[in-house]
């Protein structure tokens, strides 16, 4: 059998452990057209800020292809998938065959529209080789305009500022963080980076980048302009999936899988970023374009690959962040955008504490823990086993829920905790 | 593979497995020094309350498909291949609390000093980790799974 994996990031890096902890003989090629792809992607912001030295960010050793048995063809593109003849065209002119073939190729950032996005001194931050060029050019730099106050434009700002730069974050929405958190835990976040030197500026959005050589400064949607020689761009990040679409098979956001995380051809799986899968809040194909999610569905699809017809229960968004000491983590839906929701929420002002639990008929689908974040994973539990939780709804917000709290609920439902652990926990019960 | 246990039965969620285990992570493991360490010693095992009276004590429980594993960044949480434990590399720990948001049971902790997470290591400078031998009432137990369950069925026959 021969397998072949596009991309040697968190799914990429998954699946080939994956495959090899069964079979210790297939031939696994991976093609990464990343020279030396064995970062965490999630530490190149660390890395810019100083926080980490380089040696934290290798998320697996030097050694992982060889002690994996594993033919990679690094710093090559993969150009075209041939499903038929079960082929892939290399950028360096060569062709790979394959039996089955994992779709590990991630995400890119989008950049924005606007006139001046090319010029030198605009980065967006996905790669190692991005947080390298912007560190190189940091002695220059004074003053940075981040566009985008999302987790990565959050993340470089940060970053930025740990370096010693003056730091202004242009977000486009009213609040920071849109896509993770609601508008109250947001609020207490932005005040508290505010109050650590970040300017954040909501409610605005750049429309032209200036500068000749080198950069100037970033005109505002209201005309105003802002003077910097640094622009970074966090906007969110598209699937890569032009070459999936090429050769044919089903695509939407991402590439379309099933619950073994096939495509629409049978030799050919997709995890990852580039993955659209069930979502077990939403219910829902959608992309979580997260760390856990690639390495979960790197696992999952390469069992997959070697035919033990595993299903995959579905992705979950989840985040966490910390910015100058406040930490905060979500989980599913924490802006439901429909009705039939209910929300609980409760605040602390003094220990800046903000915890919010989304409801759909009693069933927990989403939450948010600002400043608390010790138990959110037991109610990322209750989420994914998609339990009714009336019975424990007063107390859920309490300091003192813990996983005590729901053995009962664990031991009474039919459904649902399927994992040997939970029914370790009760079988004394 | 070898692994804590609680019999909930005999819990009384009285948290001598919680002191102990702070004192067996502190750099004294003296409970008279440990409390004036800086950073304060942790425990990695819970003991909460299941209703007025009913209490379990919790900690990592070493998922077969740990998610803590899936959600780190930085390789710090890994499985031991040998022994399938859920081990922690405090060195390349960047204190993401990733692994803190995918626990289901809430087993990890924040050590906030150091921004490092710290959980159950079985205590591998001893036979028998600290909590189980702390137990006033034999509720903790340290083996496999079907030793646990040999022993659950030795004591009802009784
Ligand atoms: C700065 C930053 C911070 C982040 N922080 C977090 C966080 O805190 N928590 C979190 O959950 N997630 C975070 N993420 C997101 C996380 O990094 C991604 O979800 C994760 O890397 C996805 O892994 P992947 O393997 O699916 O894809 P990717 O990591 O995108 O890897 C895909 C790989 O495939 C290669 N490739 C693509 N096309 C081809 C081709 N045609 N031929 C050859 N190679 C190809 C790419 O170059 C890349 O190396 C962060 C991302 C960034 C950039
Ligand atoms: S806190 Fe440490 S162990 Fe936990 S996920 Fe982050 S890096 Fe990994």
């Amino acid at each position: 059998m021969q397998y072949v994996i596009i991309g040697s990031s968190a799914a990429g890096i998954n699946a080939i452990e994956a495959i090899r902890s069964k079979d210790k003989k297939a031939d696994i090629t991976v093609i990464s057209d990343e020279k030396k792809p064995l970062y965490s992607r999630c530490l190149i912001s660390y890395l810019l800020a100083g926080t980490i030295d380089e040696k934290k960010i290798w998320y697996r050793p030097d050694a992982f292809f060889k002690n994996n048995k594993v033919d990679a063809i690094l710093g090559v593109k993969a150009e075209k998938i041939d499903p038929d003849k079960k082929e892939i065209a290399l950028g360096n002119k060569k062709k790979i065959k394959f039996d089955r073939l994992l779709v590990a190729t991630g995400s890119s950032p989008k950049l924005e529209k606007i006139p001046g996005v090319d010029k030198k001194g605009v980065y967006p931050l996905r790669t190692m080789e991005h947080a390298v060029e912007i560190q190189s050019m940091l002695a220059k730099v004074k003053k940075v305009a981040v566009l985008g106050g999302g987790l990565i434009g959050l993340r470089a700002a940060y970053a930025l500022k740990n370096r010693g730069k003056e730091v202004s974050v242009f977000v486009r929405s009213p609040q920071i963080l849109s896509q993770i958190i609601d508008k109250g835990s947001a609020d207490i976040m932005q005040r508290h980076i505010e109050k650590k030197g970040i300017n954040i500026i909501t409610g605005r959005s750049a429309k032209e980048i200036k500068g000749s050589t080198s950069l100037s400064s970033v005109v505002l949607d209201n005309d105003s302009q802002y003077d910097c020689e640094l622009v970074i761009i966090g906007k969110g990040v598209n699937a890569n999936i032009d070459m999936v679409k090429d050769a044919g098979m089903k695509t939407n956001w991402g590439v379309v899988v099933d619950e073994f995380l096939r495509t629409s051809n049978k030799n050919i799986f997709a995890a990852g970023d580039v993955a659209e899968s069930h979502d077990i809040a939403l219910e829902e194909k959608s992309i979580n374009a997260i760390w856990p999610v690639a390495c979960e569905q790197g696992r999952l699809a390469a069992f997959n690959m070697l035919g033990e017809n595993k299903i995959y229960d579905g992705t979950l968004a989840m985040n966490s962040l910390e910015f100058f000491g406040l930490p905060v983590i979500s989980i599913g839906i924490t802006r439901p955008k429909k009705e039939g929701y209910e929300e609980l929420i409760k605040i602390n002002p003094e220990r800046n504490v903000y915890k919010k639990i989304v409801l759909r008929d009693n069933v927990i689908v989403g939450a948010i823990a600002l400043n608390s974040v010790d138990t959110i994973g037991i109610i990322g539990a209750l989420i994914k086993n998609k339990v009714d939780i009336t019975s424990v709804k007063d107390i859920i917000l309490e300091d003192y829920f813990d996983y005590g709290k729901i053995v009962n609920l664990i031991k009474d439902v039919k459904q649902g905790f399927k994992e040997k652990e939970f029914r370790e926990t009760i079988m004394t019960l | 593979m070898k692994k804590i246990y609680c019999d909930i039965k005999k819990c009384l969620g009285c948290g001598a497995c919680e002191i102990a285990c702070a004192v067996e992570h502190s750099k004294s493991k003296e409970l008279d020094q440990s409390i004036k360490e800086s950073p304060a010693p942790i425990k990695r095992r819970k003991a909460e309350s299941i209703s007025q009276s009913v209490a379990i004590s919790t900690g990592c429980h070493h998922c077969d498909d740990a998610p803590c594993v899936a959600a780190c960044m930085s390789g710090a949480m890994y499985k031991d291949k040998k022994t399938g434990l859920t081990k922690h590399d405090e060195e390349k720990c960047v204190g993401c609390w990733m692994c803190i948001m995918s626990c289901p049971f809430g087993a990890l902790t924040r050590q906030k000093q150091d921004k490092i997470v710290v959980k159950c290591d079985l205590c591998p400078d001893r036979d028998v980790p600290a909590c189980v031998e702390a137990c006033p009432t034999g509720a903790l137990f340290s083996g496999t799974e079907k030793e646990f369950e040999i022993k659950l069925k030795v004591k009802t026959k009784k």
